[in-house]
């Protein structure tokens, strides 16, 4: 499973209470999100503080950097409005760092962490239910859309006689525009399935 | 006391299908029922009725009842509490991050304490011959785990009838032997609907076959699966269990008796 998380690691950091790393990766985006502008010293000791905690928990890996890299550009395109307005170069570097800081924390939770025991926590601290069981239900069928995804371009590419035409932006549109489809269904039947057992909305 | 009264029921789609025209049966408490038509008949738009999943809107003038129980607005809770339905695809009924989550949900949605919850956890899965699977996500699971799972999730309901869609549809010949074996074995009013006759030949003394929403014939299975002509008609083929003579026709002696 290409998309799996919780699967990096070292034993102690695996073993830590969840709640604990919960409560550490929301006080550290807290912090970050709370540094001044242009407090480039703090920044570099918070991705100290950052790299070293991957180092103790052995969880620095080139996945977890491809991951950072997939998600930066979401990032950089919120901070790039930044860039219309007076001063904007160091408001948007600001920005970017901050969210390079907070997202590789995110990503550190992620892989030392199963995600059902982060749902748990949410739920014994008394978090909105329908939050959580949002949560749940976009991590249970992120999988499910992830192998659909694939058997719809493994499909589109056995029919396609080896043209490079499959891969073109067309067709991956139209297995994205499938894949809503295929998605939207599901979701119809994933909530006759709840209230097929007593969901009470 | 009559598990299942069905009077009357009509539905059509939106985009005006008639995919129910006036169906009327009953079954009876403790009974094994199979449900079987061609593709389109209006197997699973039936089974849906059946927990009040369809239509959005239930009428004054109920059509369904189960145990004595009108399907009406107000008794719905009540109704869903009784009629465990499985769906055709295990990862729509599967939604929980976990399998002890999912088989929890039913109970935790009736507002049980949570040391009963886990009671019916446990139980339920027992039941189900899944115990070792508690703690795996939904997503690692093979189909014929899946399966037994989506069945623990209905038992921790403790339903008194099941409503199962195609439960062999995806699964291999040792998972379709073992999850016969575990329908077998639960003393539960089912309504199986499927393609796989000859699971309905093991299990179902009595078929209802569906035709265009409509209800062909209903009665002794190997009776009417023995008539090659009706069932060619109704796009169904005589199951393979009745062409040949078996040594060991144990299945289809006790299903007769």
């Amino acid at each position: 499973m290409t998309i799996e998380m919780a699967s990096a690691g070292s034993r102690e950091i695996r073993r830590l209470p969840p709640g604990l790393k919960l409560a550490g990766a929301l006080l550290f985006t807290i912090v970050v999100v709370a540094l001044p502008r242009r407090d480039w010293l703090d920044y570099g000791l918070a991705g100290c503080i950052l790299l070293l905690a991957m180092i103790w928990g052995r969880a620095a890996s080139w996945k977890l950097v491809r991951r950072l890299i997939l998600l930066e550009p979401f990032a950089a395109g919120v901070a790039a409005m930044s860039l219309f307005q007076q001063g904007g170069l160091e408001i948007f570097l600001s920005l970017l760092a901050k969210s390079t800081l907070c997202l590789s924390c995110v990503l550190l939770l992620g892989a030392t962490t199963p995600f059902s025991q982060i749902l748990d926590v949410m739920r014994r601290r008394h978090l909105p239910g329908l939050l959580v069981t949002t949560l749940a239900l976009t991590y249970r069928y992120l999988f499910v859309l992830h192998e659909e995804m694939h058997r719809l371009r493994r499909a589109r590419q056995s029919r396609a006689m080896g043209r490079r035409h499959a891969d073109s932006w067309r067709g991956q549109a139209g297995i994205i525009a499938r894949l809503f489809v295929r998605a939207s269904e599901r979701a119809g039947h994933i909530y006759a399935a709840m209230c097929a057992r007593g969901w009470k909305s | 006391m009559n598990a299942l009264e069905v009077h009357n029921l009509r539905f059509s789609y939106p985009d005006g299908v008639e995919a129910l025209r006036g169906l009327s049966f009953t079954v009876a408490e403790g009974e094994r029922v199979g449900l079987v038509g061609p593709n389109g008949a209006g197997k699973s738009t039936l089974l849906w009725h059946l927990n009040g999943l369809l239509p959005e809107i239930l009428p004054k003038e109920p059509a369904v009842t189960v145990f004595g129980i009108p399907l009406i607005q107000a008794n719905l809770e009540r109704i869903r509490a009784e009629v465990g339905l499985m769906f055709q695809d295990p990862d729509d009924q599967l939604f929980c991050p976990t399998v002890a989550e999912d088989v929890a949900f039913g109970p935790q949605q009736a507002g049980l304490s949570k040391v009963e919850v886990r009671q019916r956890v446990k139980s339920a899965l027992a039941q189900a011959g899944a115990c070792n699977l508690e703690n795996r996500l939904p997503h690692h699971l093979s189909q014929g785990e899946k399966r037994r799972v989506c069945l623990a999730g209905l038992l921790a309901c403790k339903p008194r009838l099941l409503a199962l869609d195609e439960p062999t549809s995806d699964l291999d010949p040792r998972g379709r032997r073992e999850l016969k074996a575990l329908l077998k074995s639960l003393p539960i009013t089912q309504i199986i609907s499927t393609h796989d006759l000859e699971l309905v030949v093991e299990l179902c003394p009595r078929v209802i076959v569906l035709d265009a929403g409509q209800i062909a014939a209903e009665g002794p299975t190997v009776e009417i699966f023995s008539d090659e002509p009706f069932m060619l008609k109704h796009g169904l083929e005589r199951p393979h269990i009745l062409l040949h003579h078996h040594p060991h026709p144990a299945g289809v002696q006790n299903n007769k008796a």
